[in-house]
């Protein structure tokens, strides 16, 4: 009797549940990207096939606002994605977290904490010529 | 012999014959009754029979089965709102976590800010 009750109520549920599982398409291999795909994820040949599922879904879906970015951007785009790729999926999350809670700043914070740190790159370069200029040539 | 009968009559009248009647007679008609209970249950709507959970015959699980169309259209409205709800959800989910890496993969500040 258990049962028979029982049956429609769990094959609703049953279906729910499968209906409502995260739909994951498989992510393309390298051979099977779009050009513009490409040229974002230039950085990334080399591992772009061994990278996890996951982590090529979520990379693929920032290249759909590649062709739409400023040439400045798109440099820092190609120039951060190694990096970005090479995070643990824990790291990743926590500089989802921090960033947020940067953009939650008053503006005038921001602006300061931005100075500041421009102000160290600045001097990083700086250093980092001076080194160069130093070093004896052969 | 009048013929107004007293309702406080019939039921003496009524007591006194339960007390006479073979005890086959009693079994049959316990029997009947317990037979129509079991019938009434199965086809009154199962939610509204709380208060009836002494029937021998009365099963918890009663309670949970919609046994009405009217229930399982409720209980398929339901179903597709949660789904389209948990859907919607995990969409926004999704778009802020995209619209977050290409900030912070474009931005001004530089990754290692937010990488520790």
């Amino acid at each position: 009797m258990f049962f028979k009750i029982q049956y429609p109520v769990f094959a609703l549920f049953l279906l729910m549940s499968v209906i409502s599982a995260p739909c994951s398409a498989a992510a393309p291999s390298w051979r099977a990207l779009t050009p513009v795909q490409r040229e974002a994820l230039a950085p990334m040949v080399q591992q772009w096939d061994t990278l996890p599922e996951l982590q090529r879904q979520r990379l693929l879906e920032t290249t759909q606002h590649y062709s739409r970015m400023t040439q400045v951007q798109k440099k820092r785009y190609r120039t951060r994605l190694l990096k970005w790729s090479k995070l643990t999926p824990k790291q990743r999350v926590a500089a989802r977290k921090r960033y947020r809670a940067f953009k939650k700043l008053p503006t005038k914070e921001r602006e300061r904490i931005r100075l500041k740190i421009e102000t160290e790159q600045a001097k990083k370069a700086q250093q980092s010529a001076g080194e160069i200029s130093t070093r004896p040539s052969n | 012999m009048s013929n107004q009968l007293n309702p406080g009559k019939i039921v003496h009248l009524l007591t006194i014959s339960n007390g006479k009647m073979a005890e086959s007679t009693l079994s049959a008609l316990k029997n009947s009754r317990q037979k129509a209970l079991k019938k009434q249950s199965v086809q009154v709507p199962a939610f509204t029979l709380a208060s009836h959970a002494t029937h021998t015959s009365f099963r918890w699980t009663d309670r949970l089965a919609p046994h009405s169309t009217l229930l399982w259209i409720a209980a398929g409205l339901l179903a597709v709102i949660l789904l389209a709800g948990t859907s919607y959800w995990q969409h926004l989910q999704e778009q802020q976590i995209d619209a977050t890496d290409i900030a912070i993969l474009t931005g001004d500040l530089p990754i290692d800010i937010f990488v520790k």
